[in-house]
C-alpha cells in the first residue's frame, strides 16, 4: 500500500539540524541571503519610481563621445 | 566617422586585439577542422602523438576560448570602457603588458599542449607556470578596466562594464581556486584536490568558464556593439539590470549537472538543474532585450550585414540557454550526457553566440579603428552566410549523432543484455563526423575570409593614410 504523500513530504523535507557542518551553515545562509539580494534587486528594478532613472542610462553609449567632441554621428 | 578621438583614447592596443582575434579564429578553428577530420579519417594522426586528438582538442578549445575570445574579450573590453566612461585607459603600459602576456600564454599553449604538457583539466589543461602566467596578465587586465572606470566622466556605469567587471572578477575567483595545484617540476602539478571533490571544483569553474567567460563577457560586448550598431539605445536598461544580477547569483550554482550520475551527492545534480532551468529568465529576458533593440529598425537587417551577425549571435544565445537546462535535467542528460549531443550543444554556443557576437563586434570596430570603410561589403556578407550554413551543418550532424548514440547505448534486446557494442555505435556514427567537418570546414573559410578582409582593410588604411590623418587631429576636450 502507498505511503501517505503528507508523510514522504514531511520525511523527504526532515533535516538533521545537530548533523549540520560549518560548511552546510555556510551554503544554507549565502543561499538564503543571495534569495533575499535577488528579490531585492527585482523590486528595486521593477519600482515605478526607478523607471526614469534607469532607463535614462541606456543613452550612455551615444552621450559620452557626444558632449566631449561633437561626433555627429554620436559616435557610431 | 570618428575623428579627434586618436589622441583622447588608447586605440593602438584595440587595434592589435582586434586584428589578433581575427587570425586566432583561424588558427583555432583550422586546428577544430582537422581533429574533426581526425575523428571521421583516423589515417590523419599519422601514428604522431603530437597531432593525435587527445593532444590537439585542447589545443582548439585553448586557441578558440583563450586566444580568440581572450583577444575579442580585451580588445571590446578596453574600447568600450575608454567610449562609455569618456577617458583613456588608466595605463597604456598595463595595457600592452595584457597584450603582450597574454599572447605569450597562447604561445606556451601552442608548445606546451601537442607535446603533452598538461594538468588533465578540461579547460584549464596548462600546467603550473603557465597558469600564474594567466592570473598575472588577467588580474593587470582587470585592474587597468577598475582604474578607468574609477576615473570615469560619467556618473552612471554602464551595463556592459558591469558584465566586463563581473566576468574579471569571477574568473580570477575560477581560475586561482581551480589551478590549485602542487608543482613536482617546472612542467608537472598535482591538483590539491582529489576524487570526487576534483571533480566538483573541475565542473565548478568548468560551467563558470562558460558562465562568466563565455556568457557575462560577451554579453557584455552585446549590450555596447547592438545598440551602437544598430544606432538606437538598449530595448530596456532595467531588464538588463536584472540579466546582470540574475546571472551573477545564478551562474555559479550550475557546474554540478555536468555531473549527473556520478560519485556526487544525487542533490548537487538536482540544484544543479533546477538553477540551470531557473536561467533560461534571466537568458532569455537578455536575449529579448538584445533583439527588441531592433523594434521599428528590423529592415536593417535587409542591408546591414554586421548587424545580422549580432542578431543572429542572439538568436543562437535564446537557442543554448534553452538546450542546455533541458540538457541538465536528470532525465534527459540519462540520454545525451557523454554524446556527440554536448558537442553540438557547445558549438551552437561558441559558434552560434560566441563567434558570432564577436565577428559582429569585430567588423564594427574596423572602420572605426582604422578610419576607413571595410575592404569589401560583399566579403561580409558571404561570411555570414558561410558562418550561419557552417553553426547548422555542424551542430544538426551532432544533434542526430549523439542522440543516436545515446539510444543505441542505452538498447536492449528480449534477453536483457546490450542491443548493441560500442564499436557498432562508433561505426555508426562516421557520416556525422564527416558531415561534422564539412560543416566546420565551411565556417574555417568564413573566418578566413574575414581575416583576409580585416588584413586588406588594415592595408587600405595603411595606403590611403587614413589613420595617419586621424592620429594628426587635435584631441578633444
Amino acid at each position: 500500500m502507498p505511503r501517505p504523500i503528507v508523510n514522504s513530504i514531511s520525511e523527504y523535507f526532515h533535516t538533521d539540524w545537530a548533523a549540520m557542518t560549518v560548511s552546510d551553515w555556510v551554503g544554507t545562509i549565502l543561499t538564503v541571503v543571495i534569495f533575499v539580494l535577488m528579490v531585492v534587486v527585482y523590486f528595486q528594478v521593477f519600482r515605478p519610481k526607478n523607471r526614469e532613472r534607469l532607463e535614462a542610462q541606456k543613452h550612455i553609449p551615444f552621450e559620452v563621445d557626444n558632449e566631449s567632441n561633437g561626433d555627429k554621428d554620436g559616435g557610431k | 566617422m570618428e575623428s579627434g578621438l586618436e589622441q583622447k583614447y588608447n586605440f593602438d592596443v584595440v587595434r592589435w586585439f582586434t586584428v589578433m582575434a581575427a587570425v586566432y579564429l583561424v588558427v583555432g578553428a583550422s586546428v577544430g577542422v582537422y581533429i574533426a577530420s581526425e575523428l571521421a579519417w583516423p589515417f590523419l594522426n599519422f601514428d604522431s602523438p603530437y597531432i593525435s586528438f587527445g593532444r590537439l582538442r585542447p589545443l582548439h578549445t585553448n586557441a578558440v576560448i583563450f586566444a580568440f575570445g581572450g583577444c575579442t574579450l580585451m580588445s571590446t573590453a578596453f574600447y568600450t570602457v575608454q567610449r562609455t566612461c569618456g577617458v583613456r585607459l588608466w595605463s597604456d603600459k598595463l595595457a600592452w603588458f595584457v597584450f603582450w602576456g597574454w599572447n605569450a600564454v597562447i604561445l606556451c599553449a601552442v608548445i606546451t599542449l601537442p607535446l603533452g604538457l598538461t594538468e588533465s583539466k578540461e579547460y584549464a589543461e596548462l600546467e603550473w607556470p603557465v597558469d600564474i602566467l594567466i592570473a598575472v596578465v588577467w588580474l593587470s587586465f582587470t585592474f587597468n578596466f577598475i582604474m578607468t572606470i574609477a576615473r570615469r566622466k560619467s556618473s552612471h556605469i554602464y551595463v556592459s562594464n558591469w558584465f566586463f567587471l563581473g566576468m574579471m572578477v569571477m574568473i580570477v575567483y575560477l581560475h586561482v581556486v581551480n589551478s590549485l595545484a602542487i608543482p613536482v617540476g617546472l612542467f608537472k602539478s598535482y591538483s590539491l584536490f582529489s576524487g570526487v571533490q576534483d571533480a566538483m571544483i573541475q565542473w565548478w569553474w568548468g560551467h563558470n568558464a562558460v558562465g562568466f567567460y563565455l556568457t557575462a563577457g560577451f554579453l557584455g560586448i552585446m549590450y555596447y556593439f547592438v545598440p551602437k550598431q544598430a544606432g538606437r539605445p538598449i530595448y530596456s536598461y532595467r531588464l538588463s539590470v536584472i540579466h546582470f544580477w540574475a546571472l551573477m547569483f545564478g551562474y555559479v550554482w550550475l557546474g554540478a549537472h555536468h555531473l549527473q550520475y556520478t560519485a556526487l551527492p544525487d542533490w548537487t545534480g538536482s540544484l544543479g538543474a533546477a538553477v540551470s532551468i531557473a536561467m533560461i529568465i534571466p537568458s532569455w529576458g537578455g536575449a529579448v532585450n538584445g533583439m527588441m533593440t531592433l523594434s521599428g529598425a528590423w529592415d536593417r537587417l535587409r542591408t546591414d550585414y554586421v548587424l545580422r551577425f549580432l542578431i543572429m549571435a542572439l538568436a543562437f544565445y535564446a537557442m543554448s540557454t534553452f538546450e542546455g537546462p533541458v540538457m541538465a535535467l536528470k532525465t534527459v542528460n540519462a540520454l545525451s550526457h557523454y554524446t556527440d549531443w554536448t558537442i553540438g550543444h557547445v558549438h551552437s554556443g561558441a559558434l552560434g553566440w560566441v563567434a558570432g557576437i564577436s565577428i559582429g563586434a569585430i567588423y564594427h570596430l574596423m572602420p572605426r579603428l582604422f578610419h576607413t570603410e571595410m575592404f569589401s561589403e560583399r566579403l561580409v556578407n558571404f561570411h555570414f552566410w558561410t558562418a550561419t550554413i557552417g553553426t547548422v551543418v555542424y551542430i544538426v550532424a551532432m544533434w542526430v549523432s549523439g542522440i543516436m548514440q545515446g539510444l543505441m547505448w542505452r538498447a536492449y534486446d528480449e534477453y536483457g543484455t546490450l542491443a548493441y557494442t560500442f564499436v557498432e555505435s562508433v561505426d555508426a556514427m562516421h557520416p556525422y563526423y564527416a558531415m561534422r567537418a564539412v560543416g566546420g570546414a565551411i565556417f574555417l573559410t568564413g573566418a578566413i575570409v574575414m581575416l583576409f578582409n580585416v588584413l586588406m582593410t588594415v592595408r587600405k588604411s595603411a595606403a590611403s593614410g587614413s589613420l595617419t590623418n586621424a592620429r594628426s587631429l587635435p584631441a578633444p576636450a
